[in-house]
């Protein structure tokens, strides 16, 4: 059984990620349409407030992410949930950048064994280094042989 | 009553049941605006099965986005600073689910909410349930 704690002191807040892109005004105005959004500056991309809906942004951390070097604990990982934290509206259009770390490893038992959680979690900013919005991305893996 | 600003809000209040569209036309078209478009398992439901799912599945992320969905069209001027959701079990494309929220609590001084979240298949099982925090126009 891996230990969480040697976990968090060797990977929690390590930067292992960098990434460079374009969000689509339409693929977010398309996304939030299909969610049944209302309002106009999350469905317009002409809407002069337009901003990338909140729902897109976890898009961005999805994905298996993890440190290169982070241990296999046995388990497929499977898409656990998302959060994001909005602190500036992020716009379309424009070069931004993500960097992403782990943000929290914790485990919970069950009688089927013990389940991992890894959260990651992408900083957005723009090219001037201002922090938009948090994006987090949580995986859950079942332990193997620890039924 | 609709809701505008602070003083409207009230501990307890509940949104929805809203049903929102859960085609799997919806589903894979959600897939592809976010970029997914490798697996059959948002777009097709023998190919989802061969993949070891149900049926072909609701993304994760659309469901995020009912639930974004369904607090603006209740409270027009929240603004969202934080949605956490955790996606408790698939939602199968091409069958209806429900949408529904309650207040847990309100910051007076500091203008914002809290609600808990919730979507739930035909069955009444909750398969995505999470918390937001938003912001009000004092």
């Amino acid at each position: 059984m891996v230990d969480v704690d040697e976990l968090k002191a060797k990977y929690l807040h390590l930067e292992f990620a960098r990434s460079n892109f374009v969000v689509s005004a339409e693929n977010s105005a398309t996304l939030a349409r299909l969610a049944g959004e209302t309002r106009l500056q999350y469905t317009e991309p002409g809407h002069p407030d337009f901003e990338i809906f909140p729902a897109y942004l976890a898009s961005l951390s999805a994905g298996r992410h993890l440190p290169i070097d982070f241990p296999s604990l046995g388990g497929i990982p499977v898409d656990g949930g998302k959060a994001v934290t909005s602190i500036l509206p992020v716009p379309a259009g424009v070069p931004l950048k993500g960097r992403t770390h782990l943000h929290d490893i914790y485990a919970k038992s069950g009688r089927s064994g013990r389940m991992v959680f890894l959260v990651s979690r992408m900083e957005i900013s723009d090219l001037a280094d201002t922090l938009l919005a948090l994006a987090d991305s949580r995986m859950v893996i079942r332990e193997r042989g620890t039924a | 009553m609709t809701i505008q600003c602070m003083a409207d809000l009230e501990f307890g209040l509940e949104f929805g049941p809203w049903i929102p569209d859960t085609a799997l036309e919806s589903a894979s078209s959600a897939a592809n605006a976010v970029g997914w478009t490798n697996s059959a398992r948002f777009s097709n439901h023998e190919g989802a099965r061969k993949e070891g799912h149900p049926g072909a599945l609701v993304p994760g992320i659309l469901g995020m986005g009912f639930l974004c969905a369904l607090i603006h069209r209740e409270i027009p001027t929240a603004r969202i600073e934080n949605i956490d959701t955790v996606f408790r079990a698939p939602l199968l494309a091409d069958q209806h689910c429900s949408v529904a929220a309650v207040i847990t609590n309100i910051d007076a001084a500091q203008l914002t909410a809290e609600l808990d979240l919730h979507i739930r298949n035909v069955a009444g099982e909750t398969r995505i349930f999470g918390t937001a925090t938003i912001r009000m126009p004092r």
